[in-house]
């Protein structure tokens, strides 16, 4: 029992230098938790009072809703389990909030992978950063279009 | 002292890094891709900062250029959303005018289609009817024009009345 707990007293100790001073564990503490930030604020704005402090600023200054106007609802109502409506609010709104979720998953999962592995950590990195981007790019490829699109269409 | 400024380095690093991680998904949103100008230019700056510290210092850059560079796209992303929105809002002034004349327009097919239309209210309270039936009387405005051009007499017309010469 007291071989545990020096055991375990030991692996805290570690874990707390190597949280101190491994840049891609800090990071990846960071961004889950910039990640639980954005599904707590799903879970405490409810669509039904809207009641939502971001608003959009195209809606508010033009009076035109944009493409990604209702995406605080479609995420709210997604944490709530209502998905039929989520979809009536933003139709890329589950596919965002699924983003941020698998990013969720893997700052979990890459972390615990690169804290039992010693040897090619560098690798294990690239190959975070290179999932993830492609992850972010087939996310947000509607936005990207969008933006793409209106941005032609303003030259004109 | 060489350590300490190592890890000032590093933890400049993670800061823009992260900063421009969430600089580029709200570039990314319309709805905030305006605003994301802000913290784009923060994380140009702390990855600024950190490449020039870590020149001084020798300390690895790869973090520092990493968050530079989303920075920077993030940057260019959100003056893209500026430039549209200020295009949208230049012609925001023409958009009123378009929809009054479309207004308009619906306003006066109504209108038209009312002209031929009859139209009847009905109210029940305390289980009494009462009915109204009318329509705009375009149809008896039609043929009242009608008689008065064939010369025939309206009725009511008091203004035709033939008046009798009196005899002295």
């Amino acid at each position: 029992m007291t071989r545990l707990k020096k055991r375990l007293s030991l692996l805290r100790s570690d874990l707390g230098a190597l949280l101190r001073t491994d840049s891609y564990l800090k990071i990846n503490i960071i961004l889950a938790g910039v990640v639980v930030i954005v599904m707590a604020y799903s879970g405490i704005f409810s669509p039904d009072t809207n009641n939502y402090p971001v608003v959009c600023m195209h809606e508010k200054i033009l009076g035109i809703k944009c493409f990604s106007c209702g995406l605080s609802h479609s995420f709210s109502l997604i944490v709530r389990g209502r998905i039929a409506e989520a979809y009536t609010w933003n139709v890329y709104g589950m596919q965002v909030f699924l983003f941020f979720l698998l990013q969720l998953i893997m700052r979990v999962v890459f972390s615990l992978i690169y804290l039992t592995r010693t040897e090619n950590r560098k690798q294990l990195v690239i190959y975070d950063a290179a999932g993830s981007i492609v992850i972010f790019l087939i996310a947000f490829y509607p936005f990207f279009r969008q933006i793409f699109l209106e941005f032609l269409y303003s030259l004109k | 002292m060489e350590e300490v400024k190592s890890n000032s380095v590093n933890n400049l690093g993670i800061a823009a890094l992260i900063t421009g991680i969430i600089t580029f998904v709200l570039a990314v949103i319309p709805c905030v891709g305006v605003i994301a100008v802000i913290p784009g230019i923060i994380t140009i700056v702390l990855a600024s900062v950190g490449m020039s510290q870590a020149s001084r210092s020798d300390s690895p850059r790869g973090v520092l250029i990493a968050s530079l560079i989303i920075g920077v796209i993030a940057v260019m992303i959100s003056f893209s959303q500026i430039f549209i929105f200020a295009r949208l809002a230049g012609r925001h002034d023409k958009w009123p005018v378009d929809i009054q004349s479309i207004v308009d327009d619906a306003k006066k097919g109504v209108l038209k289609d009312m002209e031929d239309n009859n139209v009847s209210i009905k109210i029940e309270s305390n289980g009494q009817k009462v009915e109204i039936n009318t329509n705009a009387g375009k149809e008896d405005k039609v043929k009242q024009l009608e008689d008065l051009e064939s010369g025939k007499k309206a009725q009511n017309d008091t203004l035709k009345k033939e008046i009798k010469p009196v005899k002295k």
